[in-house]
């Protein structure tokens, strides 16, 4: 019975996780720069739910569109200040511009809402249901369905639109797009809108049962990385299955052994994928580009 | 024109002594050197305002000057941040970074400079280095350590605890203090385990606790994760007695719980400000909540008492960093908090209390102090 309840756990933390993962390796596919600041965006989605929570004192999931189109808002302006002027440069160059901007998020989050941890609404109640002899807390039932709502639509915008063949084939190869008369620039921007609504969803997700500190964005990003260096670098399922096994070893390794020797135990299995499988457990979709 | 030229100097002199530059020279510089950004700016900025309120106490006929920085988490940021304000005019004492590792890699500049370091860092190591220069206003693990013990085991007879603990510096300390205070005790846990600050969910260490069959949770943990694991024991229907560690006692971390999720919670700590058990620190959580809009914890009162006593120093006489050293080493100074004197080692604070919730509000009663705990569980 407590292994069906730690599964429950597991499975809302690993589909927050994997929200964070999407966004990240998104704007990778977009770009083929690596999004530092995805960790502080996530954090700067819990406390935008945070500060918002007071003015409109209705459930989260009612918050949840008005975070996401802010959040998209913010991602622009993350493209516009850190990617566009510098995309011509080598990698690095963005690399240390999305750094960057996470220590603006972090220590502007610091002066606008100080370092206490805050709790962010639930997005239905904040009840536990007794099921079966089982506690499980309705926002983790909710995490689950909303993260699967939202990466749902995005596989669905991504196969079936328009807008979605277009940052396919800019995600793929933007020069070829160009050519062939896709606005490139804006769907680079589009994609930094998705990856940073992403990364506000699970802000909100996740502030609400685990809290939210302008701190804790550097280790969701470490665990964004990870996420996608194991489900292959650039693949969107393996991001979301990545997200997944990192959850599982959080919660599930961990209530067999200890968390300090979960966390060993996960980063010696991506030692062993690094080893034995370098492409990842879904092949590499950037290098595939190249 | 030989006559002239003493007269001469002798005025450029006295107007000298009448410049504004004269005049700055008096003024005692009280630098306030804490880390405001990073893991602990909770904690930080605690200190800082504990600090600054003291320093508004400006004693008559002293001038007083102070500066805020912010030291992050880095050792070299903190000595550097010591540098500069010891070659900003006379400074007198500094409030200076509670993270220990800061403090370590301050001393030797501290003891170079004469300089007194007034600090709330719970490291053991800062008062065990054989520097004269450094005075810790908040009582060490070994003393909140062992009060959590004893009324672990004294009040609440439990004999089969189960601790959690973090996996930082702060938690091992604290979990090594636990151990030898339950030792002393004759009691030995059923169940240990550290948790990365990192973890997102507590239920996995709660499950494994719970299944050692213990008669009592013992938690040291950081804010975040002590209001973690208590909405987790609440939503799983735990009912066993939780006596969690200080990080409980801060108003913020009572904030992300409902106060049922806090039915039964007791936590040590050094002082409980918001608790209000007399009219003096209930005058202190007043202007602490005008000054910063928020309610003070136990390291805002101890860096408060430990400025305080400074100021009160300055007060008496002593005009120099010296001085003002010697004066806390010898004098004993009854704060707020407790009644602070030094060991010898510049450990200031020696007494800590017992604080819990009662499930109808989020702030807790006092329920046991403990002076000198170490003394008796010895």
């Amino acid at each position: 019975m407590a292994a069906f309840q730690l599964l429950v756990n597991g499975v809302a933390l690993g589909a927050a996780y994997a929200l964070v993962a999407l966004g990240f390796v998104l704007v990778l596919n977009a770009t083929s720069a690596v999004n530092f600041a995805q960790g502080d965006l996530v954090m700067a989605g819990g406390l935008l739910a945070v500060a918002l929570a007071p003015l409109i004192p209705l459930p989260g999931i009612v918050l949840l569109p008005v975070v996401l189109v802010l959040m998209a808002a913010l991602g622009l302006l993350l493209a516009l200040a850190a990617y566009l002027p510098l995309r011509r440069r080598p990698p690095v160059s963005v690399f240390i511009s999305t750094i960057a901007v996470g220590i603006i998020l972090q220590n502007g989050a610091a002066i606008l809402f100080g370092p206490e941890p805050r709790a962010a609404p639930p997005l239905f109640g904040d009840e536990t249901l007794h099921i079966a002899g089982l506690a499980v807390p309705e926002q983790s039932l909710a995490i689950v369905a909303v993260a699967a709502l939202l990466i749902g639509a995005q596989q669905w915008i991504f196969a079936r639109t328009q807008l979605g063949r277009r940052l396919r084939a800019t995600a793929q190869d933007p020069e070829m797009a160009r050519a062939c008369g896709v606005p490139v620039t804006a769907m680079i921007l589009v994609t930094f809108a998705i990856g940073a609504a992403c990364a506000g969803a699970a802000g909100l997700l996740l502030a609400n049962r685990y809290f939210v500190t302008p701190t804790s964005g550097g280790d969701l990003i470490l665990k964004a990385y990870i996420a996608v260096t194991v489900g292959g670098w650039g693949s969107v399922p393996g991001a979301v299955v990545g997200a997944l096994l990192i959850a599982l070893f959080e919660v599930g390794v961990s209530s067999v052994l200890s968390y300090p020797v979960a966390l060993g135990a996960l980063y010696l299995t991506l030692l062993a994928i690094l080893v034995l499988r370098p492409q990842g457990l879904f092949g590499e979709a950037v290098r595939r580009r190249g | 024109m030989r006559r002239a030229l003493p007269l001469l100097i002798g005025l450029l002199a006295a107007m000298s002594c009448l410049s504004p530059a004269a005049r700055a020279d008096d003024t005692l510089s009280f630098p306030v050197l804490v880390p405001l950004t990073g893991f602990l700016s909770l904690e930080g900025t605690s200190q800082r305002n504990g600090a600054v309120l003291a320093l508004k106490q400006t004693p008559a006929g002293v001038a007083i000057a102070s500066e805020v920085v912010d030291t992050g988490t880095s050792p070299e940021a903190a000595v550097t941040a010591l540098e500069r304000a010891a070659g900003s005019g006379t400074v007198g004492a500094v409030a200076a970074s509670m993270l220990g590792t800061q403090m370590l890699a301050m001393l030797p500049l501290a003891q170079e400079l004469k300089l007194p370091l007034v600090t709330v860092s719970g490291t053991a190591s800062i008062t065990e280095q054989g520097n004269p220069w450094v005075f810790r206003f908040f009582p060490g693990d070994a003393v909140t350590k062992s009060a959590h013990a004893r009324y672990v085991v004294e009040e609440l007879g439990k004999r089969q605890p189960a601790i959690i603990y973090q996996t930082t510096a702060y938690g091992q300390s604290g979990k090594t203090h636990l151990d030898a205070a339950f030792k002393a005790l004759g009691v030995t846990p059923v169940f240990e385990e550290g948790v990365d600050p990192a973890a997102k969910d507590l239920l996995p260490v709660l499950t494994k606790a719970l299944a050692a069959k213990p008669d009592v949770l013992v938690l040291h943990l950081h804010s975040g994760p002590t209001a973690l694991l208590l909405r987790q024991a609440a939503s799983s229907g735990v009912t066993l007695p939780i006596v969690a560690g200080s990080a409980m006692h801060q108003p913020s971390t009572a904030a992300l719980l409902e106060p049922a999720e806090l039915k039964g919670v007791c936590a040590e700590t050094a002082a409980s400000p918001i608790s209000g058990d007399t009219p003096e620190v209930k005058a202190f959580t007043d202007a602490y909540r005008t000054a910063f809009g928020k309610d003070p914890d136990a390291f805002a009162l101890g860096q408060y008492d430990g400025m305080t006593m400074v100021l009160e120093a300055v007060k008496a006489g002593a005009r120099t960093p010296d001085a003002i050293r010697k004066a806390l080493s010898a004098e004993t100074f009854k704060g707020l908090a407790m009644t602070y004197r030094s060991d010898g080692k510049g450990n200031m604070a020696h007494s800590a209390v017992i604080v819990c919730y009662d499930g109808t509000s989020r702030v807790p009663k006092l329920v046991k102090r403990y002076d000198d705990p170490t003394l008796a569980a010895k």
